[in-house]
């Protein structure tokens, strides 16, 4: 789970990581209250979890009430990775010549976490070629290996002790947190020489929720992809006109491929998981049936443990309850024959191979 | 990691669960020796004829079992994955989903320093048709002794992939679940390397997916190790979006990490046949067979 912005510095300054003071603003009447309050030079962001923020315009320097009200109505409206912002954070303005960029991440190659830290770092970071790399160990860092981090980075003195300080918290806040990612980008270097985190970057480990209630319904999700976390299924919705359903997340996946291919645009994946039984995938079918975008559902289902007569009788169950978009089905496994006989007599067409099934449904007669 | 012996005693880590007696039962109708079950306060009960136990300990005194197939729920793997490896587990089948990760990487530091295996975590298990093991969840009826060796990141892609490969006329020396999580106990390269020694598996079928680098660095490996036996893999995914998780823990790009298409051309960069579709997979896996031959 990816944490906004303003989110994620208040995780920092809960860990004593200094941040710039800042104020969050709902509508541009309180971005233009916050800015009466503190003054220019600011900076208004735009509270969004896609990347490229900057680039794309979500960031404005603003140094009149004026400038505020043109900038945020600007922001407020802008749409970046097809998401508009909730809200803006209005933040002081840090004069700085430098940037560094610092995190803890997750290497899933190396199956540990290590941090990550460059000298000029900020915007382009991901291209930036003179990173250092350690792994951190699982019980976490002291202050010696921060400092000694911070002098691959070329810092010294009082300045390598202020960064080996900010190293030691974001280490612990990614450990304590159970973070993916804790990121810094960019960490600043003022000109009185004094560092500090301009953004903040935080993902927590999804499976690690249960341990960590204080991030619960922190991110307001889709209402379907949160109906569909309550019914237990992995969904993701993805804009298209077809619904694609099936038991496993690798097989989901590749009937994406299978539908993209085909020149299909799918609505949603929606994996029903292992073992699947008959309720849960009337219920899938339910949920994707009311999603407004598909106009027909795809169902690929490879039986295994999930029994393929249930699905059958999933389907059936459904259709008895009124109007179902229209359903285009590959369904294999043990019992498909009398799966097959089950939905005979209906209206959903039946494939027998993912490809064929695939075809019918990008290409409807 | 040695490969499991017929009718070899396993036992099953939380044996009284929903899916532990229900996966109790089908490995026994495939004739695995599940010899044993450990469930916390049900010691004394049975489950298909197999004594429950308290203790993973009683229960490998009991069996003798040097394997365990896990259905510990997430919030309890760590300790369970300890108590088996002090118990003497040796390969530890973690088939539970939604492990934290740094409980993952922890159960994999204990895993190191009891000179112990996990295959996993979020995985299907391993399946040995012509000894007629089975340590997991899969549905037999994809699966039949052969040639070809399977790993897949994916449960359902592997039944699938597996199926194909029948309908070509393969069947499978071993297949084996690496898992759908950031971090894996056996690595594909690990796989590769030990199916180089199994005399039984002429080729390889390696099926990915989204996420992380496990593929750039198999290719990698493949290149370094110069294996005798051919590679096809498969990756799902190319027509996901970036920065959705996609069912998998594991299975989510991060700007341009992570991506099918880096996948792929690193992998045939370093010699390996890839399928853009499962239907694929036996036709380069038998063109692949000829050339080497």
């Amino acid at each position: 789970m990816r944490l906004f912005e303003y989110q994620a510095k208040d995780l920092f300054k809960l860990y004593g990581l200094a941040v710039p003071e800042s104020v969050l603003a709902h509508d541009t009447n309180e971005a233009i209250a916050a800015f009466e309050r503190m003054k220019p030079p600011l900076v208004l962001k735009s509270q969004v979890l896609a990347g490229g923020r900057g680039k794309a315009g979500g960031v404005a320097m603003v140094s009149s009430a004026a400038e505020v009200e043109s900038e945020a109505k600007r922001i407020f409206e802008l749409s970046i990775g097809g998401e508009k912002p909730e809200a803006i954070l209005v933040e002081r303005a840090f004069p700085h010549e430098k940037e560094m960029y610092l995190s803890v991440t997750l290497d899933r190659g190396e199956r540990s976490f290590e941090t990550i830290g460059t000298a000029s770092g900020g915007i382009d970071v991901e291209t930036t070629t003179e990173k250092q790399i350690r792994k951190i160990p699982l019980q976490g860092i002291d202050e010696k290996f921060a400092q000694e981090f911070g002098s691959l980075l070329h810092l010294s003195g009082p300045q390598n002790s202020q960064f080996a300080d900010i190293l030691v918290k974001l280490e612990r806040l990614s450990r304590e947190k159970e973070c993916e990612l804790a990121e810094i980008n960019p960490l600043a270097i003022g000109s009185d020489g004094n560092l500090l985190p301009l953004d903040a970057k935080v993902i927590i480990d999804d499976n690690a929720l249960f341990r960590h209630p204080e991030f619960a319904k922190l991110v307001p999700e889709d209402r379907f992809e949160a109906e569909a976390s309550k019914q237990g299924f992995a969904f993701v919705r993805l804009g298209g006109d077809i619904a694609v359903v099936g038991n496993g997340a690798g097989l989901v996946l590749s009937t994406l491929d299978l539908v993209g291919d085909a020149g299909g645009k799918p609505a949603c994946f929606l994996d029903l998981g292992g073992g699947a039984q008959q309720e849960r995938i009337e219920a899938a079918l339910r949920l994707v049936n009311k999603l407004p975008e598909a106009d027909r559902i795809l169902v690929n289902i490879f039986g295994g443990i999930t029994r393929t007569t249930d699905v059958a009788q999933g389907i059936l169950t459904v259709l008895s309850e009124g109007a179902m978009k229209p359903i285009y089905a590959r369904v294999s496994g043990a019992e498909e024959q009398v799966a097959k006989e089950m939905l005979a007599s209906t209206k959903v067409k039946l494939y027998p191979t993912a490809p064929d099934a695939v075809h019918a449904v990008v290409t409807p007669a | 990691m040695m490969l499991p012996q017929r009718a070899e005693p396993v036992i099953v880590q939380n044996i009284t669960g929903r899916y532990g007696r229900l996966h109790t039962r089908l490995m026994l109708d495939y004739e695995t020796n599940v010899a044993a079950g450990a469930a916390p306060g049900k010691g004394g009960q049975s489950v298909e004829g197999v004594p429950v136990f308290n203790t993973v300990s009683e229960a490998v005194t009991h069996s003798g079992a040097k394997t365990s197939v896990f259905f510990v729920p997430a919030e309890f793997a760590y300790s369970a994955a300890e108590e088996a490896f002090l118990a003497g587990i040796k390969l530890l089948v973690v088939i539970t989903e939604r492990i934290p990760v740094r409980d993952e990487l922890k159960m994999l530091e204990l895993a190191r320093k009891h000179t112990a295996t996990i295959i996993g975590p979020n995985c299907p298990g391993m399946i040995v048709p012509a000894r007629k093991v089975k340590l997991g969840i899969m549905p037999v009826t994809a699966f039949a002794p052969g040639r070809v060796a399977l790993f897949s990141r994916s449960g359902t892609l592997m039944y699938e992939i597996a199926d194909q490969l029948k309908g070509g006329g393969f069947g499978q020396s071993i297949a084996l679940g690496i898992g759908g999580d950031p971090i894996n106990g056996l690595t594909a390269g690990e796989c590769l390397d030990f199916v180089e020694t199994m005399p039984e598996t002429e080729a390889v079928v390696v099926v990915g997916e989204i996420g992380g680098d496990a593929e750039e660095r198999l290719a990698g490996h493949i290149k370094k190790a110069a294996h005798s036996k051919p590679v096809v893999a498969y990756i799902a995914g190319r027509h996901a979006p970036k920065e959705k998780k996609m069912g998998h823990a594991g299975a989510i790009i991060y700007g341009n990490f992570g991506t099918a298409e880096s996948k792929i051309s690193a992998l045939r960069d370093a010699g390996v046949s890839v399928a853009m579709t499962p239907s694929e997979v036996p036709l380069l896996l038998r063109e692949a067979i000829s050339s080497k031959a």
